[in-house]
């Protein structure tokens, strides 16, 4: 589904991606993790074609084309969705018409015809159970006044609503309680299944409690430094991230 | 539009007599204005014309509501000046809604001029629209326990120009006075905000506050902000800004990382930066009749 290849990528004339190589493949859940600085939100936001990281060599094929060469719009389209870490608040629009709008604009990109209001409707009420969602969130602006747990569970329902084949989550258990973490958790879980991957970026290993990944990578001064299972997560847990930066000095 | 005019000035009638305008078109523009007393029963009201321009008073505790549209479709050049004095009694409100669509090559130049006596208020709405040079004033003094709101919205593209000058003089106490305006600027069109608001130094307990925000669409197109605070007085709460931005690149992103193509994502920010003026608006019909007027130009943004 999602082959990088030597990825190196600088912001503002810095290298922050040094080659990267990773293969996600259907129905896979990948966890990278790292340090701060190690730039896992970079590889994040640039996947989904974020203005501002300039690529700088390697390439990225998603299910045989280049994702690289296709704009923010296009990406998600084609069925890439990123969770942000930070997500945005626009005054003035509200939640419900957003979500309408992204999803007939990717139903149009698709060839589908638009979903009328009450399919929409019925649809959203739907979802938002799945994050626990109060459903007067709908009608306000769009992360307008959220806590940082209803926006993070704002970004996990428009997953849900939109559907994507591969999700980029964006350390989306930062700042969440434990309740929170639990209600994200069993959102992203509810859409696994054998046609989806998810690349789930984090710093601490608390959500891969929940969400348990095929994968672990970590990430390191702009390198994957070492990947392995589940049990690379644990240990890392135990002996922190600074055995394996020393290593990747050496290296 | 919901509020009809009451027998007191015929709406196409009044208009005509009252802006002395040459060479109008296809005219559309009408002055409804009506009030009532707190039991409901109309209160007649007469605009008195004098050699400075025009006066309409509201008697005390009246509640009135003053439209003024200015719609033209043709391409002829004319010009639209209109000057109107208010005088609001004790314990009146005022609710202001204006609409300005002039035609293309037309000048539009008003100056309205609204004195709030003890505990009166005023709420004004106003939207530039279309006209190639409109120059909208409002002068508002502010007696003891006065309120004053005024809102607006301009939108300018193509070479038009559009300029705003509001004076807010708050002369007794425990005033109270919000103003924003925001503005929309495409191509090389050019805004002008010029804010005053003084306080004078028998004005204790004044709580004011003023805000411009710009939105530029193009690198061509141009916002000037002036807003001015002048305060005599010693115990009073005010506070001005304004702000001359772009579109937003993060909101931007995000839009489009959801799918939406970049020029609708534009639209719908665009669209968003507006409708907070139209949202306020307490009138349901003319608020609709915005949306529609906005929604023309710009994605629609909420339900």
């Amino acid at each position: 589904m999602l082959k990088i290849k030597d990825l190196h990528v600088s912001v503002g004339g810095k290298e922050i991606l040094r080659g990267i190589n990773l293969e996600v493949n259907k129905g896979e859940v990948h966890a990278i993790m790292g340090p701060n600085g190690s730039g896992k939100s970079t590889l994040a936001h640039v996947m989904a074609g974020r203005e501002g990281f300039t690529v700088i060599g390697g390439e990225v094929a998603y299910e045989g084309k280049d994702l690289l060469a296709m704009t923010p719009e296009v990406r998600a389209g084609e069925g890439l969705f990123l969770a942000f870490q930070y997500p945005v608040e626009i005054a003035g629009v509200t939640n419900n018409y957003f979500l309408k709008t992204a999803l007939n604009a990717l139903r149009k990109y698709r060839g589908l015809p638009a979903m009328d209001a009450m399919d929409f409707l019925k649809l959203i009420k739907e979802k938002a159970q799945i994050v626990e969602m109060d459903t007067a969130l709908l009608s306000r602006s769009v992360n307008d006044g959220f806590s940082g747990g209803e926006k993070k569970r704002n970004e996990i329902l428009q997953m849900a609503v939109l559907e994507p084949r591969l999700s980029i989550l964006d350390e989306t258990d930062s700042g969440l309680d434990i309740d929170a973490l639990q209600i994200v958790a069993k959102g992203i879980n509810k859409m696994r299944s054998p046609d989806r991957a998810f690349i789930v970026v984090t710093h601490y290993q608390r959500l891969l409690n929940y969400v348990q990944p095929d994968f672990v990578h970590v990430l390191s001064a702009g390198r994957i430094v070492k990947s392995g299972g589940r049990e690379l997560a644990l240990e890392l847990e135990k002996r922190g991230y600074v055995w394996l930066e020393e290593g990747a000095a050496i290296r | 539009m919901s509020v009809e005019s009451k027998g007191v000035i015929p709406a196409k009638a009044g208009i005509q007599d009252w802006i002395p305008a040459y060479n109008r078109g296809d005219d559309k523009s009408s002055l409804q204005v009506e009030a009532h007393r707190p039991d409901g029963t109309v209160v007649p009201l007469s605009i008195e014309t004098t050699a400075e321009g025009r006066r309409l008073s509201i008697p005390e505790r009246a509640q009135a509501s003053l439209i003024e549209i200015y719609e033209t479709q043709g391409n002829e050049a004319y010009s639209t000046q209109t000057t109107l004095r208010i005088e609001v009694a004790a314990e009146a409100r005022l609710a202001h809604y204006k609409l300005v669509r002039e035609g293309p090559r037309a000048d539009h130049q008003s100056f309205l001029e609204v004195h709030l006596q003890r505990a009166a208020s005023l709420e004004s709405h106003v939207f530039l629209f279309d006209g190639a040079r409109i120059r909208n004033t409002l002068h508002v003094r502010v007696g003891e326990g006065g309120n004053c709101v005024l809102n607006g919205l301009y939108l300018a593209t193509a070479e038009q120009v559009m300029e705003t000058h509001t004076l807010i003089d708050h002369l007794k106490p425990h005033g109270t006075s919000r103003e924003l305006y925001k503005g929309i600027l495409d191509q090389k069109a050019q805004g002008l905000f010029d804010g005053l608001i003084v306080v004078e130094k028998d004005a204790q307990k004044t709580d004011s506050s003023q805000t411009n925000k710009n939105l530029l669409l193009s690198s061509d197109a141009k916002a000037k902000s002036n807003p001015e605070l002048k305060i005599l007085a010693n115990d009073v709460k005010c506070k001005h800004g304004s702000t001359i931005g772009q579109i937003d690149a993060a909101q931007l992103f995000y839009l489009r990382s959801r799918g939406i193509p970049e020029e609708e994502a534009r639209k719908l920010l665009i669209y968003a930066f507006a409708s907070e003026m139209i949202e306020s608006l307490p009138v349901v019909s003319l608020r609709e009749r915005l949306h529609q007027l906005l929604s023309g130009k710009f994605q629609k943004g909420g339900g």
